[in-house]
């Protein structure tokens, strides 16, 4: 695989910004990426959508006033207006120029998680992706201070429940174990002194804020420090501790190039990270410029959002229904803003099992045969009882236009070489010679069948394993 | 005399000796003689259920002093035996006790517990130390060695995730989110040979195991259906699948599946009551249809949690804790209730100090019910005894 094809997959979503890496330079790519600006406007969709707390109470006196069929429609819209919202981010990572950005912001989603099955209110889901968009290239300490005070984050992780002689650790726990330090830099007294120190910070109209009577303003200690601490200090003193910087270093190293990074770039990273004050951007800059040298091409597993978006990239498909690719990902375990717990996708190996495999090849095979896929077509491939029993023989499928890119000059293997430089990591010579059983050393490039078979080479790569590593 | 004794004799009695057939029915009630393959059947419930208020000591005063908002009240309390019964969301975990299938074994955990989700899951899935890291799973380990070849099938994972306590070095387990999805493929079944790339070689064996394991589950689907009606939820899906596999000879010896739902923080009457009554319903489904099949005798179904949870209630819900009951269902277990009621008195940190380790329990299930010498596997604490 190119350099600027791998690397324009692993700083975005497809092979899209292979050609401005090549022609730029990956120095001048990067700092043209981190200078993208982000859209701050309210998306139309959630215009109408409660925002405020007496805007909540009023739509909560609403349903229980209403009929129940009023009220199944009052719980349908909310519903769509989430599925509207994921799809109006699925949309930005499609079409950004410059997709870094957007590939951070998902990075840090899948950090500081707030689904919106908890959270369940749409506008405080946008607002908590706003924060991330904000410093997604800034510094880690201060998003940390913001995110934490998201009504997302105070309700996801149960602060809302947390008062004064009432302790809830939800959140305590987890800003230490997932959020910051991690296992093993802690005790259990932190967590209860953190929870401690967070009783109170309860919902409010932009974001969190304590509540005066349900504050516990004793004294604690928190690792090894005394005093009356609030949310902004845990956090300061969490961000003097030695091991602050690697949770996060590997995590990036993990979302960007190596399932498995290997401790001594972890340290490596981290210190620096330190160096610099947790500032985002230096960090990325630093880990980009000096692994895209490297030979560390085939050590991550794909994403299934960044499978899609390059299958769709490759084939031209536009596919105007994004609501159809926000179901191919929660069928992938990729839910957007929907993980299945507090600690995220894990990525690695647990994006591939064998039937995620075979969803994919059967998405593969719909659209390199020009069908688009529809979701009850997904849920009964392969399930021939089910279409016995609904008496319906025929899925209906329709048609989608597609369009592969390849140069007509050339042969067989000119062809064979074009498309697997861009898509696959490594060929082995067995692969090789299956590619050249599909197309053959006589094949005519300019033959009515071309474009077709060139699109069957085209299919048995995107299912191949070494497509499925970047 | 224990119940099942008593049943026995009773059954005996007046059955009468007369009538052969009716002689045999009388050991309608006693364990069945294990003919065939025996599975076991792992259900793990994820987030740290409440033991406490699922098998409750409703006869210790000091669990309703702690529990003032949780508690569940004495009379509401079902199966009640030696000072411990049940929540009333599981009632027919009381019936099948009552049946003499179904033992519980109480304060079950290690030591130096730990109280984080994943953590704690990744101790009971690689069966390791407190302090040690595992990359494979328990039974991944067993199945290394118990599979002479690659067996695709031999664990079945329904879930939506991977599970890593079938993870080993091959891939001797399938993970299926829904087995009717599964569509039988001929293509790349030829041998792999391994590349220096580790993550390679991991995705080349997850796509030849598409081919491989779904010929085997469509066979096991064809042999066999559905025969009893299974409530709506996810967990009885799963189940109801797995019985069709263990009907139709799939000969897997481990299944495994999860629940989610249990990390009740607040609102926990409510929520606990609900996920509680789902686990009830899909396993009691599961169990009657075990048992027309007259296969429960060869299957043993396997309810944990990470961890239980803290002994005083926060307010209206509860905060992770340590040692909790586990539930052993079928595979002619003794159907008694094993280790002491929990101890509410002497806390560590405010939680249940363990009796009876997990990997005890592990041990005895890889002894008696897959024939394999736990030490194999790394696992060197001794058995439980009383168990089966």
């Amino acid at each position: 695989m190119k350099k600027a094809s791998l690397w324009s997959l692993r700083l975005g979503f497809s092979n899209k910004q292979a050609s401005e890496i090549e022609k730029l330079g990956l120095e001048k790519f990067l700092s043209k990426s981190f200078e993208t600006q982000y859209d701050a406007i309210l998306p139309e969709f959630l215009k109408d959508e409660p925002k405020t707390i007496e805007d909540l109470k009023a739509t909560r006196d609403s349903i229980k006033n209403a009929t129940k069929e009023e009220q199944t429609e009052i719980i349908k819209s909310q519903v769509k207006k989430s599925i509207d919202l994921k799809n109006w981010w699925i949309n930005k990572m499609q079409h950004e120029e410059l997709p870094l950005h957007e590939k951070m912001v998902c990075f840090w989603h899948n950090h500081f998680v707030a689904t919106t099955k908890k959270v369940k209110v749409n506008y405080w889901i946008y607002q908590h992706n706003m924060v991330l968009r904000k410093n997604a290239f800034g510094n880690f300490k201060i998003l940390t201070k913001e995110i934490i005070k998201t009504n997302a984050m105070v309700r996801y992780l149960d602060n809302v429940d947390n008062k004064k002689g009432k302790l809830n650790e939800n959140l305590s726990r987890e800003l230490l174990e997932l959020f910051t330090l991690g296992i093993g830099n802690y005790s259990e007294d932190d967590i209860k002194n953190g929870a401690k120190a967070l009783a109170g910070l309860n919902l409010g109209e932009n974001g969190a804020v304590y509540r005066k009577f349900q504050q516990d303003n004793e004294a604690i200690t928190y690792l090894g420090k005394r005093g009356n601490f609030k949310v902004d200090d845990l956090i300061d003193i969490i961000f003097e501790q030695p091991n602050i910087p690697f949770l996060i270093t590997r995590k990036i190293l993990k979302w960007f190039i190596y399932d498995n990074p290997s401790q001594e770039l972890v340290s490596y990273y981290g210190n620096y990270f330190k160096k610099v004050n947790f500032e985002i951007q230096p960090l990325l800059t630093k880990i980009f410029i000096e692994e895209y040298p490297k030979e560390n091409a085939g050590s991550k597993i794909k994403d299934p959002l960044t499978y899609i978006l390059q299958l769709m990239h490759e084939l031209h498909i536009e596919q105007e229904n994004k609501t159809l690719i926000t179901f191919f990902l929660s069928q992938q375990g990729m839910d957007l803003m929907n993980q299945p717990n507090v600690k995220g996708w894990d990525g690695g190996n647990a994006w591939l099992s064998s039937q995620i495999y075979l969803q994919r090849n059967n998405l593969a095979d719909l659209w390199c045969n020009g069908r688009n896929f529809t979701r009850k077509a997904f849920n009964q491939m392969g399930n021939e009882d089910s279409i016995m029993k609904d008496n319906n023989p025929k899925i209906e499928i329709e048609k989608v236009p597609i369009q592969l890119d390849w140069s007509k000059n050339g042969t067989n293997k000119t062809v064979i070489s074009e498309l697997s430089n861009r898509l696959l990591f490594q060929v082995s010579d067995e692969m090789q010679k299956e590619m050249e059983t599909i197309l053959k050393y006589d094949f005519d490039l300019e033959s009515e069948g071309a474009e077709n078979a060139v699109l069957r080479l085209f299919n048995y790569i995107v299912k191949t394993p070494e497509y499925q590593l970047i | 005399m224990n119940r099942r004794n008593f049943l026995t004799l009773t059954g005996t009695f007046t059955g009468g000796t007369l009538l052969l057939p009716n002689f045999l029915h009388a050991f309608g009630n006693s364990n069945q003689i294990i003919t065939g393959e025996q599975s076991v059947v792992f259900i793990q419930l994820n987030g740290g259920n409440d033991g406490l208020n699922s098998f409750i000591p409703y006869e210790n005063p000091l669990y309703y002093d702690l529990r003032p908002n949780i508690g569940i009240a004495k009379d509401k309390v079902l199966g009640k035996n030696k000072g411990m019964g049940f929540h009333p969301a599981l009632k027919d975990f009381a019936t099948m006790q009552q049946n003499g299938h179904l033992s519980v074994i109480q304060n079950v955990g290690y030591p130096e517990p730990n109280r984080s989700h994943f953590r704690s899951q990744e101790i009971w899935q690689t069966a390791s130390n407190t302090n040690e890291y595992l990359s494979e799973g328990w039974l991944g380990r067993y199945l290394d060695i118990h599979c002479h070849e690659h067996q695709p099938t031999a664990g079945i994972n329904l879930d939506a995730i991977d599970n890593l306590s079938l993870k080993g070095k091959q891939p001797n387990s399938i993970t299926v989110k829904d087995p009717n999805r599964f569509k039988v493929r001929k293509d790349s079944d030829e041998k792999q040979t391994l590349s220096d790339n580790p993550q390679l070689d991991f995705v080349r064996k997850i796509a030849n195991s598409v081919t491989e394991g779904s010929d085997e589950i469509q066979k096991a689907l064809a042999n066999s259906k559905s025969e009893i009606t299974y409530p709506k939820s996810g967990l009885s899906k799963n189940l109801e699948w797995m019985a069709r596999l263990i009907k139709g000879n799939l000969n897997s010896k481990v299944y495994y599946t999860s629940l989610n739902g249990f990390d009740t923080h607040d609102n926990q009457v409510n929520s606990h009551a609900r996920v509680l009554g789902e686990l009830n319903d899909a396993v009691f489904s599961f169990y009657n249809d075990l048992k027309e099949a007259n296969l429960l005798q060869n299957i043993t179904i396997v309810v944990f949690s990470e961890f239980g949870r803290r002994v005083k209630d926060n307010g209206n819900g509860t905060d992770h804790g340590t040692a909790a009951p586990m539930f052993i269902i079928g595979g002619n277990n003794k159907g008694t209730i094993i280790g002491n009621n929990p101890n509410l008195e002497d806390l560590d940190k405010g939680d249940l100090k363990y009796e009876i380790d997990f990997r005890s329990v592990y041990s005895s299930l890889l002894e008696n019910k897959l024939s394999f010498n736990p030490k194999n596997i790394g696992l060197n604490t001794n058995s439980l005894t009383g168990l089966f």
